[in-house]
């Protein structure tokens, strides 16, 4: 069973070596050098005024939250997608599970249209 | 053990040359492909080196790839160094290892090296789980985006991260959707077993024309690809999260942008377009165990030109289309794409549940019409969601109200 995912782990590690090697072949065969001005954030010219890292938009905070919703529900929903094909060999009665799933969504989409009443996605 | 590493290696050192070659020749390609668009010539100088051949451009690649590798490899004083240097890699090692798990062919006959069965063309045949790990890797993605845009400490690159990680998690959403109904009707989340279901059922994107519109479209936007590239639009926000980044480190960025394409690619011709199969016979037995050489290599070129085909079409599409701004590309995720994956995936999951012994073609006609209904919906409902137009005879409120 761990053979399956032995070349990934393989392909994980030479993937990252890429990365690595490309980097360390830019940094011997590039030119160095500074300066003051080189050193400063680019701003299109300007002088930076203050720290880049400030305050930002709460929506952005609130689509991550919804994202993790709609994921997490589709993770859910992946192995009943699967596992589908078996209910009946397994004495399971497939159009129950199946109305339960479609009762799971419909809950979901009642949090979707109150995040959607709420303004969660009004980007205005 | 030893074996199945080597064998791994081999198909690893194939699928690494081949997809930096193919990214850096497509680049080439999309480049010609612009100048065309807009009555150009292109890039057609840069040939042999030391000769005077010129070969269409074709060194360009080379010779812009020699170029990188000699720029200065530079780290700006006030980002976060650790950060800076693991953003890129992540992101490199993350787009090429999503094509662990995707096949770039079927399989070759077993005539060498005396081995008796015949040899898969995917890295790591048979995970069952393919899907899911395909997903996982793109969502790596959105880690190296927002780290890059986070610690080089530049407005530019922090507004482009934060642009860009929001765009890739909302159409994370419908890409999952318009997969699940697809992994219904093949009940695998295997990537070879999803095109042999295809073989005998029909290609995809005939029965579910709904789910494959919402998975390109999110396909597009996972790409960043225009008409969705606001993470890196230029006239906003100069380089977006690699502003602050040069030389080999933004080379990685852009081949990892590349990669996402291709990858991209391949998720559609497999899931929807049915992977190497061709209609006819033309590919030979879909259920047999072991292939000759002559369909191993139809079914080779078979996807390959697919991936082209669809890659071509993505580069037509960023020389056809402007940019949406972003609230209409959040409205278009969280209010068009969004309910019509889940009107797809409801429609498919009930024809698939009770529909077992409905021909191809009334399950074509369901998945048409639904295509068809929802597309009137959605045209109806809400014109300002899915309309672009500036609303110049409303008052701004009644424009807040209805978006």
């Amino acid at each position: 069973m761990e053979t399956y995912f032995l070349p990934i782990l393989v392909f994980l590690v030479c993937a990252t070596l890429l990365g690595i090697g490309l980097l360390a072949v830019g940094s011997v065969l590039g030119p160095k050098r500074t300066g003051r001005v080189k050193e400063m954030p680019y701003e299109s010219g300007m002088d930076p005024i203050h720290d880049a890292r400030r305050r930002f938009d709460f929506l952005f905070h609130l689509v991550a939250i919804a994202f993790l919703l709609f994921d997490v529900e589709l993770l859910f929903l992946y192995p009943w997608a699967v596992a589908r094909g078996g209910f009946a060999q397994a004495g399971l009665n497939g159009g129950l599970i199946f109305g339960e799933v479609m009762f799971f969504i419909a809950l979901l989409l009642v949090g979707y249209a109150y995040a959607w009443r709420k303004g969660v996605f009004r980007w205005r | 053990m030893t074996a199945i590493i080597l064998e791994a290696l081999i198909k690893i050192a194939l699928l690494i040359g081949g997809l930096m070659t193919a990214a850096a020749y497509f680049v080439l390609l999309e480049r010609r492909i612009a100048a065309w668009i807009q009555d150009r010539r292109g890039p057609n100088r840069v040939g042999m080196p030391l000769t005077k051949l010129r070969l269409f451009g074709l060194g360009q690649p080379l010779a812009d790839g020699v170029k990188f590798i000699f720029k200065e490899e530079y780290t700006p004083a006030h980002v976060n160094k650790v950060l800076f240097v693991a953003a890129p890699i992540l992101i490199l090692a993350a787009a090429l290892a999503a094509f662990a798990v995707i096949p770039f062919g079927s399989m070759i006959p077993p005539d060498w090296f005396g081995r008796t069965e015949p040899i898969k063309l995917v890295v790591a045949p048979g995970v069952d789980v393919g899907m899911i790990y395909v997903f996982a890797l793109s969502s790596i993605a959105v880690y190296g985006v927002i780290l890059g845009g986070w610690a080089s400490n530049n407005k530019y690159s922090f507004l482009g991260g934060l642009r860009s990680s929001a765009q890739l998690i909302a159409y994370e959403v419908p890409l999952g959707l318009g997969i699940l109904a697809v992994v219904v009707a093949a009940g695998s989340l295997d990537l070879e077993a999803i095109i042999h279901a295809q073989t005998t059922q029909g290609w995809c994107f005939l029965l579910q024309p709904l789910g494959f519109l919402v998975f390109v479209v999110a396909a597009f936007a996972e790409a960043a690809r225009l008409p969705f590239d606001l993470p890196e639009c230029e006239q906003e926000l100069v380089g977006g999260y690699h502003t602050e980044y040069s030389g080999i480190k933004l080379l990685l960025f852009l081949v990892a942008e590349f990669l996402h394409m291709i990858t991209a690619s391949f998720l559609i011709v497999i899931l929807f377009m049915g992977g190497w199969h061709l209609p006819w016979g033309l590919t030979g037995d879909p259920a047999a165990e072991s292939i000759g050489w002559v369909p191993a290599i139809v079914r080779i070129v078979a996807l390959a030109v697919k991936i082209i085909a669809v890659i071509v079409f993505f580069m037509v599409v960023r020389w056809s289309w402007p940019r949406f701004r972003f609230d209409q590309l959040m409205a278009l995720a969280w209010k068009v794409m969004l309910p019509l994956g889940v009107v797809n995936f409801v429609v498919m999951a009930t024809v698939e549940q009770f529909g077992g012994s409905l021909s191809t073609g009334v399950k074509m006609a369901i998945g048409w019409g639904t295509f068809v209904l929802s597309w009137v919906a959605i045209a109806a409902a809400g014109p300002l969601i899915a309309d672009n137009r500036a609303r110049h005879d409303l008052h701004p409120s009644q424009i807040d109200s209805q978006v």
